[in-house]
């Protein structure tokens, strides 16, 4: 008999599970599935407005409409991807901690960050996933079929895109798990999951509007300390091609966002196991 | 302590004892130690104020150096009362927690270190916390419990069709967890516990908070499935019934560590330092100086009980005996769960090379 | 009734008002404490609400920076809807004001979940008046959140102190005050008044998100309603006809001036207008909530 359980197999059966009680809830399940919709719609309303007064976002940076849309539409993918399968496990993390019941998750054998950031499954966090289809489409098509300009998509792009949207998701995830690992160590920790979202809205806009000194530092530091501007811009310059963007510099960006990644999921990981160890478990 | 373990009589009936005897033992603990720092909330609304800038800790002591063996095969009982160390032990022996010193080793392993190994072969169940989906059927959780031990799938179904059978769930498997009774709950967390065969089961609190029924039932079921399979079991459990009817071995933990190891009836022994003796008097004329030969107990002319030190039993005896005419005379030992509250309410016992800890506080 | 009785009513013994006291000190206090456990959280929190308005800043000086170009205009002078970019800064941060108003977190998910879960029987038996003790326990929560908070507001706001042109005269002054504690009645009522739907429907979950969507949109917590009113078509007058402005546009609009003179009369007298109404509202729904809830026997 194996060690190791087979990961693909159990997070198969995590899916399984989490369908299952998902559509248990059917009302429910619609309810969050328009919910989200709407509040993405209700946004979408707002960047309408913004280019009823302007034509791109930032002078000279070539974040006209559809190529936001694009931007857009990443962010789209990127926290809907989140939101399906890690944010209700980082939501659970810390009644894990407060109720004790991280202990059984420690007995099992299989990875402890494996099981507690991948149980649960919110399948209807999907939707925006199929909006975000919807509205990439449309802008592509647009810029596509601009008459100056337009977008002539290469196979880079149509590989590079995806694999930087992952690329993203990692980043957002690791992110995740050591905001869980803090939680072990501070215990309930409220603000630490608004800090999720509030740090996350940096993510939301294109780079480029953040300027002066304090843009720049602000870019520096959640380039290189926190990369979370680049879980959405890498993959949505790649896709939409802002003209006001050096294209080398892109690149090198690009590179940093793989090693980023790969730096952030081996960082996380360290200190996840490293908090571990200071687990007390709750009194019964 | 050592002595009395060694003539526990939970094998000498057991023909392969003197082999189990010869084996290392499955769990060996060694001057295990667990302290925690707490922080101390103060009362009122200027003292929160301070706690702004100053906190202060204290240290405490869950468990101050159990020394422990126990064979494979054996059914033990930890008791003890809240905050002794038992579910610190327990968590601990599982890998929960890391301990502060001290070393530990279940079959063959160093529990807080989680290998896969380990994990495989030993279960804990907790009574006051549930591992299962609460919005999922328990068959559900059960799969993925086959999925993670990677359970041989002709074997899952086995096992589990001989627990569901056992246990009589087998109707309640396609419901809801939450739409279960605690004692229905109760009794798939042990199935989950069980489904991958574990060799060491730790059971911490397994009938809290059931029925009467509830627990009979789970005591039965497990008295059963320790005999089937002879695995090894550590319980803890505050009913007096469940350690009677399934352990043969008890390990009274209080304030850190172990006061006692032996046999149930071995803690009157030990500890009950008295025998209640019962008086009946055969006439009217009944000694008014009782209290000289100890605590009276219970009074109702002509019955009395009365408290008497063990070594003065006899002397009282034949002076009462000499004197009044006594219609009938019995000398018990005290009740056991007297007996336990006793020990329990006991000061904290100086250790050789510890000082003795501040209470005990932490509710483990 | 007898004028004795309508005195007593009046006026009622000091030991009363003392007991009163007394209970809303324990609830403040409870309060306190709650937040104080927590306390490291809570500043940190605080501070972090103020994260995504940096983003809308930048945003917004981007939207500026694109349309100066676009249009040929000097640096600092483009307007949006009459509004500057400096306005725009300073609307964000003072509707954050409103915001800690008017904002009521749980409270009516909290009302209709006490309601299905029957819990809300503990109180009908209880002597006092349920409302009531509901607003106080608000009122005691969002004292302390001001007393914690008051330490991070300061700050960003001295740090931004720039994006205004100073105070407005007093009269604003007391303007703003008056429509921020009116907006804290505003969101107090609508959303217990929404909460106690819970006496007729068991699921008011995705009614308080419709809610929640349009209070987001609608009552300028996410760019000044002036956009959304100068745009062709019924925006305007849905705007105006919903009392969802009050929550967070209008004070921050007073503030900044954008509404003088009448028009300023008229606001804050169909605000007062908008806290009778929900007060009404709220009254008789629990009025005849409740006795449909005992009319079913619990």
């Amino acid at each position: 008999m194996q060690d190791r359980p087979s990961y693909l197999l159990v997070w198969l059966t995590f899916l399984r599970n989490s369908l299952v009680r998902d559509l248990s809830f059917r009302s429910n399940f619609w309810v969050e599935c328009i919910a989200s919709m709407s509040w993405v719609a209700m946004n979408l309303g707002f960047y309408l407005l913004i280019f009823s007064f302007t034509n791109s976002i930032g002078e000279g940076t070539g974040w006209g409409k559809f190529e936001f849309f694009v931007f857009l539409a990443t962010t789209l993918f990127i926290n809907s991807l989140v939101q399906t399968f890690f944010m209700p496990n980082i939501q659970e993390f810390s009644d894990l901690i407060r109720t004790g019941r991280l202990d059984f998750a420690l007995l099992k054998p299989i990875d402890t960050q494996f099981l507690v950031s991948f149980e649960k499954v919110n399948w209807p966090s999907m939707a925006n996933f199929f909006f975000g289809i919807v509205l990439l489409s449309v802008s592509v098509y647009n810029l596509s079929y601009r008459s100056e300009n337009p977008l002539v998509l290469t196979p880079w792009m149509v590989i590079g895109y995806p694999l930087f949207v992952l690329c993203g998701v990692a980043i957002l995830y690791s992110l995740m798990i050591v905001l869980a690992a803090s939680s072990i160590w501070l215990g309930r920790n409220q603000s630490l999951y608004d800090f999720w979202f509030y740090i996350t809205s940096f993510s939301r806009y294109p780079m480029e509007i953040y300027r002066g000194p304090v843009g720049h530092t602000l870019q520096l530091i959640f380039t290189f300390a926190i990369p979370i501007l680049i879980v959405v811009n890498v993959p949505a310059r790649i896709l939409a091609r802002p003209l006001g963007i050096d294209q080398g510099a892109a690149t090198q960006l690009a590179i940093f966002a793989l090693f980023a990644t790969a730096f952030s999921l081996l960082g996380s990981r360290w200190l996840f196991v490293k908090a571990l160890k200071s687990y007390r478990s709750a009194s019964s | 302590m050592k002595a009395s373990f060694g003539t526990t009589p939970c094998c000498a009936n057991d023909p392969t004892a003197a082999i189990i005897e010869a084996m290392e033992p499955i769990i060996q603990l060694k001057k295990l130690t667990k302290t925690y720092e707490v922080y101390q909330k103060q009362e009122g609304l200027l003292a929160s104020v301070r706690g702004l800038w100053h906190r202060e800790y204290k240290q405490v002591e869950a468990v101050r150096g159990i020394d422990l063996e126990v064979q494979q095969g054996e059914f033990v009982a930890f008791l003890g009362p809240n905050g002794a160390g038992k579910t610190t032990t327990l968590k601990l022996l599982s890998g929960v927690i890391n301990p502060t010193s001290g070393t530990a080793s279940v079959m063959g392993h160093v529990p807080w270190k989680r290998a896969n190994a380990y994990r495989r072969k030993f279960a804990l169940v907790m009574g006051q916390k549930n591992q299962l989906w609460w919005d999922l059927p328990a068959q559900d959780s059960f799969r993925l419990h086959q999925k993670i031990y990677r359970i041989d799938p002709a074997q899952f179904d086995r096992t589990k069709d001989e627990l569901t059978e056992l246990l009589g769930v087998r109707e309640l498997l396609g419901q809801p967890v939450r739409n279960l009774s605690l004692g229905e709950r109760m009794k798939m967390e042990l199935i989950a516990a069980l489904l991958h065969s574990p060799d060491v089961l730790f059971l911490d609190e397994p009938t809290i908070g059931l029925d009467v029924i509830a627990q009979h039932n789970i005591q039965k079921f497990l008295k059963r499935y320790q005999e089937q399979r002879k695995i090894t079991v550590l319980l803890t459990s505050h009913y007096m019934k469940d350690i009677a009817a399934l352990c043969q071995r008890v390990v009274v933990i209080a304030h850190g560590i172990v006061i006692y190891d032996g046999s149930l009836d071995g803690i009157v022994t030990r500890f009950g330092g008295y025998k209640v003796v019962s008086l009946l008097f055969a006439d009217d004329r009944m000694p008014s100086d009782l209290a000289r030969f100890g605590e009276i107990l219970h009074w109702e002319p002509p019955k009395v009980k009365l408290r008497v030190e063990r070594a003065d039993v006899g002397k009282a005896l034949s002076a009462l005996l000499d004197k009044y005419e006594v219609a009938d005379v019995s000398v018990e030992d005290p009740p056991l769960e007297q007996v336990i509250a006793e020990v329990f309410s006991l000061a904290p016992p100086e250790s050789s090379d510890q000082k003795a800890p501040q209470h005990a506080v932490q509710g483990v | 009734m007898s004028s004795q009785t309508a005195e007593h009513e009046v006026s009622p013994p000091i030991s009363d008002w003392s007991a009163r006291v007394a209970t809303w000190w324990a609830i403040f206090q409870i309060n306190f404490h709650e937040k104080l456990v927590y306390r490291g959280d809570f500043m940190l929190g605080t501070l972090m609400r103020f994260l995504p308005i940096v983003t809308q800043v930048f945003l917004w000086s981007a939207v500026f920076g694109a349309r100066a170009a676009q249009e040929g205009d000097a640096a600092g002078e483009t307007e949006i809807v009459g509004y500057s970019y400096h306005n725009i800064v300073a609307y964000y941060l003072l509707s954050t004001i409103s915001r800690a108003f008017s904002s009521m977190p749980g409270l009516a998910s909290g009302i209709a979940l006490q309601i299905r879960e029957g819990e809300i029987k503990k109180y009908l038996v209880q002597p006092l008046d349920l409302i009531s003790f509901f607003l106080l326990n608000r009122m005691a929560h969002k004292v302390t959140y001001y007393i914690m908070a008051i330490i991070p507001f300061v700050i960003v706001f001295y740090l931004c102190r720039g994006f205004f042109d100073g105070w407005p005269p007093p009269e604003i002054i007391l303007a703003f005050i008056a429509s921020l504690i009116m907006a804290f009645m505003i969101g107090f009522f609508m959303e217990a008044s929404i909460g106690m739907i819970g006496f007729w429907f068991l699921e008011v979950r995705s009614l308080l998100f419709v809610y929640m969507l349009f209070s987001f949109f609608l009552s300028g917590h996410m760019f000044p309603l002036d956009m959304l009113t100068a745009l062709p078509g019924p925006w305007g007058l849905i705007v105006k006809s919903l009392p969802l402005m009050y929550l967070a546009y209008f004070p921050a609009a007073v503030f900044l001036g954008k509404i003088e003179g009448w028009e300023l009369v008229i606001g804050l007298l169909v605000q007062l207008a908008w806290v009778v109404a929900f007060m009404v509202i709220c009254r008789l729904a629990f009025h005849y909530g409740v006795k449909r809830y005992s009319g079913y026997g619990g």
